[in-house]
């Protein structure tokens, strides 16, 4: 689906020369696969790690994507955006880690259902 | 010096939280007294008589990208409206001292906050920065009743929030509509500021009275939908008798005094101004509502055995009585109209005082538990007489001058037989002697209900609950006084009797300060009213000379009714031009607005 | 003082010095009909304190109860206030009568409502405080201040047993009345008498209600209000019709447009107005004055202390109706058939046979008197609708003096007596030591309300009496007068041959009125009763009025003979009272009032030439009773008639009477026929309970089905509406499994969506 929209946007074969044979569009399905694969683990699974790592992998996919695009335009707002989604990412892993320590010590299970406070 | 009306209180309610617990209530004295002392300094070195002082006017800029300025100023509505609330400021202070013991902080605080808001809208000019104020003075109102309130105060919090806000929701998208068509509809040079965007009261009445009268009617029932929810017109007052009754007594106090008169006030400044044709279009439609309120509400009045309640309906008719002048369009109605805005907002708070104290004292409304203290509390009878006596409008007190002006303006809002027009007396409109007739009636019915009241609180013989107060919880017994601690049953109830309230039998001397300055207002006021009615002077004749605009640009439009037409004929004709140019004008349409023919 | 009365007099003699102003000749020529011109003068400001005393006196009393001033002080400032007025209106008086015909002098004190009322620079709106004295002025306020006065001094010892705050609230009630009647009266426009109007009906609900442990004065003072609010609505309606049509509500400025029957604009007025205006003036006046419909609440009203039903609800409040009638009389006579004057008439007539009956049957001296204070004031009606001011106010005149004496008689019974009343239970009180003057005085207001030859009650009953005879078409009023006439003879000696003479007997009531109130107990210690007034008959004594009621009921009773007197001084001018009401603007000619034969003169002739077209007109078909001149034979027919009356009483009542229990009439209550009106009379012929389930029942059901709609209907359609988003909430809640994973399924889900959609929009 992305690289229908990328190749809707950009056309032909506007990479810069020094990685010549991998286009945009590498990167790009390369990016798409991690997010499908973070998205599908998210739904999947229970553990609540493994679904905070998948949450991690649909933001490395995204960074992904917005490094390629950076190269792309030759423009560093792509670039100086992923750096701050990494720090910002990092601070919320550590703090989402902390949080799920601390779910695990009331309920003694990773089991991401057993949390269902806010059903309706 | 505007805003210096509105900063003190807030200054004051910044600093309840944070004095020592002893000083909360100095400095909400302060804090009320402060804008007093301004308002009387205001008044009494102003003239209101034509128009807003220049000196009272202020206008900053807020939000310029918006179109919002900060823009203040007050003119002679808004200072006796001004003066009302601040004079009932330190009233409530002095009169809440022993009811309110626990939570001082968060009583003063938010009251402050409350006189703050509602003084903004008084003097507020621009629309949006008007509105704010009036929503928030819901926020200050909703704590006072929530938290302070007697055994249903949630209930009434939440309706009394609700009804509203909701109302006011619309009354927004009325005012923000007007501002769009001033905007992006009005052909750029038609009024001065016409085609940029802009919040002014003074821009958008131009715009409004533009509108074709369709639009304006829109315009119209949005923006009622909001004020006459505040007012309460006659359907819309449900939540009104609920939210007085739970309210702390001065809850009930600004509620009734003020809060009540921001729907007016409302309706006065921005209803009736904006959308003249509208109001006009219908003003027979208010007036059978408010004649029915007078009404429906008076007897309603009669079948209450809750003291509190019966003084919340007789709001409602009351109120009506204010709409019905306002609706008539002329000098009579609309300055009775105002009168009796100040003058409700003194009789009124002065019963839910007098109420507030003998529930202090037995912890019950209900008539059928308490009554005959004429012989136990005489100093309190007096009081509770003399303002039922204001509140049934007997001639020489307050009451009696507002309620005459607007009967008289809705008598003269119509013609006689064979007195077609302006005449006279007459000032043409589209009251008229029968609803006048009804309104009157409605004086009756007052008197009947405000009897039946006297005779069972004041006359009769005593009897009243056993001294440990019985299924009515302590008021604010703040040991559980949160809403959910009423979940879980009343626990064991503190004793509610008088004994633990330390109050003598009678009035103690800080309660009959608080009604001798009501009671001297409500004569004074009775019997010499000019100084109120010069301060309005200037403003109802503009209102007024804009509505007889209105309603002869109605009279044109309207089909003509067959003999009032045949009446209407040879006089027109004799204007010759006259005759033709009405032709004309019906042709030109309805947006031709102010062109001032005759 | 001196400084005050020289200027009040001298300005008057000032003012009457004066021409008619030449604007108001102007516009009384202009419109065609010679009306009674009106013109205004300044008049000093002291008259104001005619008003104004007594209201000084309200705030004194008013102040004695909180600084806790003991004693009868109250009393004695009302007394020294009222006296002073009365003193005032004494020179005011004076100065009046120096006035022209149709002259008065207006006296503004500032300005209580004004405004700009209409775009015009003419177009105001003004109600002054201030008052217009002319001779109907005058006379009024002579009556209210002196007998005031009197009556103050009666009740300081009338109302000992309270002294304390009950005192203090009487005695402000007491001044706050006067003030209001003052205002009333003298009123220079019909805002002011509106206040007044008002005023003394709050007053009057203050003093019936005095004894508010009682329900029963509790609930007479309500209705008394309520149902003089419900005439208040046409006299208000009818100020507004007033304004609405002239544009002026000041009488100065009202009467030559009135004379004129010229409306605001200078153009003639529409034939409505001049019926509908007396009409409504005339709803407000039945109300005050309990005429009928309106007259329930003043037998009610009896529930208060003698003195007021003796100042209030006898001598001058219910009087007002008389004197809104003679004050607006102009406005009565525009109309050409009078057809709400003839209505005015019909309902004095019947209110006076009605309440005549009703007061046959009942047992309490009282009540009788309240009902017959209706039947007098009929007479009232009676008079001013039979086109004869003049005998209207001269009846108010002498009533309110043999009124006044005979309530007092009765308060002093029953302040003697512990409240007892009934007529059953009392007897040959005069004999009682120490009740001479009680007795003497009672016999004379009886002689008075008889009618009997040469009392003042007498010449005033007959001017109305032979009026009516002499009115066309009036002549069955007439009739139904005299009858009623004999009627009131009758029950007025019925009381004084049960209670006042016979043999001597009495027994104590159970209704110890003077323990109402703050120091109840005041009363047996101040009197050395033992056990006080209690049910031991045996023990009572009665105790007899000391000066203060005697002199008063004395000096009243006096006055009452000496206001026949005043029948004499003008003869030309039908006695003095003629005289006052014929320079003020009430003055009408009454069709044929000129060819009383002892009176008829060339001036009264020439005063006829002032009279209305209409009038006029009568004057060719005027009336006779019996073939005879009324004004001639009727002295001797309303005599015998009278004769009749006392003859019927004292057989059925005085004859042979053993106890205070039985007489003669007994024996006729045997006859069924007999039996049952005086059962329908004794229970009022049943109008109360038909007013109950006619008008209060409704609309005590209507209030109880509004609240029901109101609570069930309107503020259900409210809780509706909030209900709805609850409703719709839970519903939608379901949604919300709670599970991490369909969250992000539902969203990844809805991204999807919009990306789709997009792309297929954009496509």
């Amino acid at each position: 689906m992305a690289q229908a929209l990328a190749a809707a946007a950009l056309g032909q074969g506007a990479f810069p020369e020094p990685v010549s044979g991998v286009t945009l569009y590498h990167y790009l399905f390369v990016s798409a696969a991690l997010f499908a694969l973070g998205v599908i683990g998210f739904v999947t699974r229970r553990n609540l790690i493994i679904m905070f790592l998948c949450t991690e992998l649909m933001f490395q996919a995204a960074g992904l994507a917005l490094i390629a695009f950076s190269r792309y335009h030759l423009h560093h707002t792509g670039s100086a955006f992923v750096i701050f989604v990494l720090t910002v990412a990092a601070a919320e892993a550590a703090m989402a880690l902390a949080l799920v320590v601390l779910l695990f010590r009331r309920r003694q299970t990773l089991d991401g259902t057993q949390w269902r406070q806010l059903r309706g | 010096m505007l805003l210096w009306l509105i900063l003190i209180p807030l200054i004051g309610a910044g600093l309840v939280p944070v004095v020592a617990k002893p000083y909360v209530r100095t400095v909400a004295y302060a804090a009320t007294a402060g804008p007093l002392a301004l308002a009387l300094y205001i008044l009494g070195s102003y003239s209101f008589a034509a128009g807003a002082p220049e000196a009272l006017t202020r206008v900053a800029r807020w939000a310029p990208d918006l179109g919002l300025t900060l823009r203040l100023s007050m003119d002679g509505v808004s200072a006796a409206l001004v003066a009302l609330t601040a004079f009932l400021g330190p009233l409530c202070v002095l009169g809440s001292k022993t009811a309110v013991t626990e939570r001082v902080r968060t009583f003063y605080g938010w009251f402050l906050v409350l006189q703050a808001a509602m003084t903004g809208v008084f003097l507020a000019r621009d629309v949006v920065l008007f509105y704010v104020f009036f929503e928030f003075t819901l926020v200050p109102m909703f704590i006072l009743i929530a938290l302070f309130g007697s055994a249903n105060r949630r209930a009434a919090s939440v309706k009394f929030f609700l009804y509203t806000f909701t109302g006011s929701v619309l009354s927004l998208a009325g005012l923000l509509s007007l501002a769009w068509y001033h905007a992006a509809v009005l052909p750029p040079g038609s009024t001065p500021n016409a085609g940029t965007w802009s919040l002014a009261l003074s821009d958008l009445a131009l715009a409004g009275r533009a509108m074709p009268a369709n639009l304006q009617g829109w315009v119209f029932l949005a923006l009622m939908a909001g004020f006459a929810v505040k007012v309460p017109l006659f359907p819309l007052h449900t939540w009104l008798p609920l939210a007085h009754t739970e309210a702390p007594t001065v809850g009930s106090v600004v509620l009734a005094g003020v809060l009540l008169k921001l729907g007016t006030y409302a309706i006065y400044t921005l209803v009736i101004p904006l959308v003249p044709d509208a109001a006009v279009a219908f003003a027979p439609a208010v007036g059978v509502l408010s004649v029915l309120g007078i009404l429906a509400a008076g007897l309603m009045c009669w079948v209450q055995t809750d003291v509190k309640r019966l003084v919340a309906y007789s709001s409602v008719a009351h109120l009506g009585f204010c709409m019905l002048g306002m609706f008539a369009f002329n000098r009579s109605g609309l300055q009775g109209s105002l009168l009796y805005m100040i003058n409700h907002g003194l009789s009124t708070p002065a019963l839910f005082f007098c109420i507030g104290m003998i529930y202090e004292r037995y912890h019950t409304r209900s008539m059928d538990e308490l009554g005959g203290l004429g012989s136990r509390m005489p100093a309190w009878s007096s009081f509770m007489v003399f303002f039922t006596m204001a509140s049934v409008g007997l001639p020489g007190l307050n009451g009696f001058v507002g309620e005459f002006l607007t009967v008289k303006g809705a008598f003269e809002a119509g013609a006689l037989p064979g007195h077609d027009g302006p005449r006279g007396g007459m000032t043409g409109g589209v009251l008229g002697p029968w609803f006048a007739a009804w309104a009157v009636a409605g004086m009756i019915v007052a008197a009947v209900y405000l009897l039946y009241m006297l005779g069972r609180v004041v006359w009769g013989t005593y009897h009243a609950p056993s001294e440990h107060g019985g299924p009515h919880a302590a008021p604010h017994s703040a040991s559980h006084g949160q809403a959910h601690g009423h979940g879980h049953g009343h626990g064991p109830d503190e004793p509610a009797g008088g004994a633990h309230t330390g109050l003598p039998t009678d009035l103690s001397g800080r309660e009959v300060r608080v009604l001798v300055p009501l009671a001297a207002l409500c004569l004074l006021l009775g019997v010499y009213p000019a100084p109120l009615l010069n301060m309005f002077a200037d403003s109802v004749d503009t209102t007024a000379s804009l509505m007889q605009g209105a309603l002869r640009r109605a009279e044109q439009v309207r089909p003509e009714a067959p003999e009032a037409g045949a009446a209407a004929q040879p006089q027109s004709a004799g204007a010759g031009d006259g005759a033709a140019g009405s032709g004309a004008e019906v042709d030109a349409g309805e947006g031709e607005g102010v062109e001032g023919r005759r | 003082m001196l400084a005050t009365m020289g200027l009040i007099t001298g300005t008057a003699a000032g003012g009457a010095a004066l021409a008619a102003a030449p604007g108001a000749e102007a516009l009384a020529g202009a419109g065609g009909v010679a009306g009674v011109s009106v013109s205004a003068h300044g008049a000093p400001l002291a008259v104001l304190a005619i008003a104004l005393l007594p209201l000084l006196g309200a705030a004194l009393c008013a102040l004695t109860a909180p600084l806790r001033l003991g004693g009868k002080l109250p009393a004695w400032i009302t007394v020294g206030g009222l006296a002073a007025a009365f003193g005032l209106t004494v020179l005011m008086h004076s100065g009046v009568s120096g006035l022209a015909a149709g002259e008065a002098l207006v006296a503004h004190g500032y300005e209580w409502i004004a405004f700009q009322s209409g775009a015009g620079p003419g177009d105001r709106f003004v109600a002054p405080f201030g008052f217009y004295l002319d001779s109907l002025t005058s006379l009024w306020m002579l009556f209210v201040t002196g007998l005031g006065c009197l009556i103050a001094l009666y009740a300081s010892e009338y109302m000992e047993h309270d002294v304390g705050l009950g005192y203090a609230r009487f005695f402000v009630a007491f001044n706050l009345f006067v003030f209001s009647m003052a205002c009333l009266v003298m009123a220079d426009n019909l805002l002011l008498l509106f206040l007044g109007w008002e005023g003394v009906g709050l007053c009057s609900y203050l003093l019936i209600g005095y004894f508010y442990k009682k329900p029963e004065a509790v609930a007479a003072a309500k209705k008394a209000f309520i149902v003089n609010r419900v005439g208040d609505f046409g006299l208000l309606l009818g100020i507004l019709t007033i304004f609405g049509v002239f544009g002026t509500v000041e009488y100065a400025a009202l009467f030559p447009k009135l004379a004129a029957g010229r409306d605001a604009l200078g153009e003639p007025l529409a034939a409505w107005v001049g019926w509908v205006v007396p009409l409504l003036l005339v709803c407000g006046a039945f109300g005050k004055s309990a005429q009928l419909f309106f007259y329930v609440w003043l037998p009610d009203a009896m529930e208060g202390p003698t003195p007021v039903s003796a100042l209030i609800h006898a001598a001058t409040m219910v009087t007002a109706g008389v004197y809104l009638i003679a004050r607006m009389f102009p406005a009565f006579t525009l109309d050409e058939q009078q057809w709400v004057l003839g209505l005015v008439a019909a309902s004095g007539a019947v209110t006076a046979l009605w309440s005549a009956t009703i007061a046959m049957a009942q047992h309490d001296i009282k009540r009788i008197m309240g009902y017959s204070t209706i039947s007098q004031l009929g007479y009232m009606f009676a008079g001013l609708g039979v086109l004869t001011t003049t005998g209207a106010a001269f009846h108010v005149f002498t009533h309110a003096f043999f009124k006044a004496t005979l309530f007092l008689c009765c308060g002093a019974v029953m302040h003697g007596f512990a409240g007892q009343l009934d007529l059953r239970r009392l007897s040959g009180v005069w004999w009682v030591k120490g009740w001479g003057i009680i007795g003497a005085a009672m016999l004379v207001g009886c002689l008075n309300l008889a009618g009997f030859p040469f009392t003042a009650g007498f010449f005033s009953k007959d001017t109305i009496l032979a009026q009516a005879f002499v009115t066309p078409g009036a002549a069955w009023v007439g009739w139904v007068l005299l009858l009623t006439a004999g009627l009131t003879a009758y029950y007025t000696f019925r009381v004084f041959f049960r209670v006042f003479v016979g043999p001597v007997e009495y027994h104590p009531g159970q209704d110890d009125h003077g323990h109402q109130g703050d120091d109840g107990h005041a009363h047996s210690s101040q009197h050395g009763h033992a056990g006080g007034h209690g049910h031991a008959s045996g023990q009572f004594h009665p105790h007899a009025p000391r000066w203060a009621i005697n002199s008063v009921v004395g000096a009243l009773a006096v006055l009452s003979i000496a206001a026949a007197a005043t029948y004499f001084v003008y003869p030309q001018e039908h006695g003095w009272v003629g005289k006052m009401v014929g320079h003020s603007t009430a003055a009408f000619a009454a069709p044929g009032e000129h060819h009383s034969g002892a009176h008829a003169d060339p001036h009264s002739d020439a005063h006829s030439t002032d009279l209305r077209s209409n009038g006029a007109a009568h004057a060719a078909a005027l009336g006779t009773f019996l073939g005879f001149d009324p004004h001639a034979v009727m002295y001797y027919v309303s005599a015998l008639v009278g004769a009749v009356g006392i003859g019927v009483a004292y057989l059925l009542h005085g004859a042979g009477r053993r106890t205070a229990a039985t007489a003669g009439a007994d024996g006729l209550l045997r006859n069924p026929l007999v039996a049952l009106v005086h059962r329908g009379a004794h229970r009022k012929w049943y109008v109360d309970e038909v007013y109950h389930a006619l008008i209060t029942l409704p609309l005590w059901v209507l209030g109880h089905v509004l609240h029901l709609v109101d609570r069930l209907l309107v503020d259900g359609l409210v809780n509706a509406v909030g209900a709805a988003p609850k409703l719709t909430g839970g519903r939608l809640r379901v949604q919300q499994s709670g599970v991490l994973n369909g969250y992000a399924v539902a969203m990844a889900g809805g991204i999807a969506l919009v990306v789709l959609l997009v792309v297929f929009m954009t496509n």
